[in-house]
């Protein structure tokens, strides 16, 4: 399991059976250039491997003005 | 993925670039494509004093510490807009900024010059950010002159610029299409304007802030009714998704190519403008827009209070 905590909606996801961060921002529908990835403090590719038990921050970019 | 640069791990993936960096040298590749910027478009040197609106946004932080780290001479400028409890946060995001870094600060208070925000949205018809917008502008190109500064700079990165570029060509907005673009150059009343981030994504900035330890969280403003331009970006997200590049490339052609046949149209049929009647700024009717609203609000009060 791979739990994200998405800003800035401060909203929480866990997701099963996900293994890159390409499949993270897969199941999350973001494109890679519309969210920071982040692992205890640092950013990741899209073709980073996860394991089981990652907790991830997942920022998306597109500022509100 | 390895970092283009220097072969360790890559941190940042550029598609558009072809390339991906380390934190190590992610920041080199933004440092060089701010210098392109400001090098190509001749937007300043070293010898001039360079005022930087500071919203308290990332791109804002970003614009004012590279600019500083490239040894420029910078000012910020935050304008307190008197929302309760969204306003001070912004301002003391930037001072605790701008302490950290020993960069130079002015703040200007609307509340002090007697048009806090949520009075334009108790006394004026229009659309609230529509005034706050024109409110913002006007200062701060008003403090730059008045301070003697050469430019302005502002934090707008591409994905701003090829939005409103977007929605502007869907209205075929000629006006705007005349002078939109990375620099406009200083005229009568009119301080210098530059985007130096204007070759740099959304994403690429979010990520230079993040590297440089910028908050990247801001308090959304109450009175935001959903970012203007969110869905042209998202549209635009999709578009350089498949063909990485293509946002730079829409832009960098308009302005080649499209801009100067809109600004001729405009030279002909353009309004003539004069100083403002009471604050001098440059206006096309007597007494400036910004002018009258304030005055259309102390009224508004007066009578609400009698
Ligand atoms: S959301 Fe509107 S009112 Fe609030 S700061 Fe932005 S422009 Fe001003
Ligand atoms: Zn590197
Ligand atoms: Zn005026």
């Amino acid at each position: 399991m791979i739990t994200v905590n998405l800003e800035p909606d401060g909203t929480v996801v866990e997701l099963p059976d996900t293994r890159s961060v390409h499949a993270v921002l897969n199941k999350l529908r973001l494109r890679f250039t519309m969210a920071l990835v982040v692992r205890n403090g640092e950013l990741l590719t899209p073709d980073r491997k996860l394991k089981d038990g990652d907790v991830l921050m997942v920022r998306k970019v597109t500022s509100a003005g | 993925m390895k970092c283009t640069r220097c072969k360790a791990t890559a941190h940042v993936a550029l598609p558009s670039h072809h390339s991906g960096f380390c934190k190590d040298c992610f920041p080199l590749f933004f440092t060089r494509q701010v210098e392109t910027a400001i090098r190509r478009e001749k937007m300043f040197t070293h010898d001039e004093r360079i005022l930087v609106a500071l919203s308290g946004g990332k791109d804002s932080l970003a614009l004012m510490l590279e600019l500083h780290l490239q040894g420029y001479d910078v000012t910020g400028l935050h304008i307190d807009l008197g929302i309760p409890g969204s306003s001070d946060k912004a301002r003391a995001k930037v001072e605790r900024f701008s302490e950290k870094h020993g960069l130079k600060l002015e703040v200007f208070e609307m509340e002090k010059w007697g048009l806090p925000i949520p009075d334009v949205k108790a006394h004026v018809r229009r659309p609230v950010c529509a005034v706050c917008g024109k409110m913002k502008r006007h200062h701060f190109n008003r403090i730059a002159v008045e301070g003697g500064y050469d430019a302005l700079a502002t934090g707008h990165n591409l994905d701003d610029e090829v939005a409103r570029l977007f929605a502007n060509t869907l209205r075929w907005d000629t006006a705007y299409l005349s002078d939109q673009g990375p620099v406009l150059p200083a005229s009568d009343g009119f301080v210098r304007k530059v985007k130096p981030l204007f070759r740099l994504s959304e994403f690429e900035t979010a990520n230079y802030a993040f590297l440089k330890g910028i908050e990247i969280h801001s308090d959304p403003c109450p009175y935001a009714t959903g970012a203007s331009f969110t869905g042209h970006k998202e549209l635009w997200g999709e578009l350089e998704h498949r063909s990485p590049g293509q946002k730079l490339q829409f832009y960098q052609s308009f302005l080649k190519n499209g801009k100067p046949a809109f600004a001729a149209v405009e030279r002909e049929t353009g309004a003539e403008l004069k100083p403002c009647a009471e604050c001098g700024s440059p206006t096309s009717a007597g007494t400036c827009s910004v002018c009258r609203i304030r005055a259309a609000v102390r009224e508004s009060k007066a009578k609400a209070e009698a």
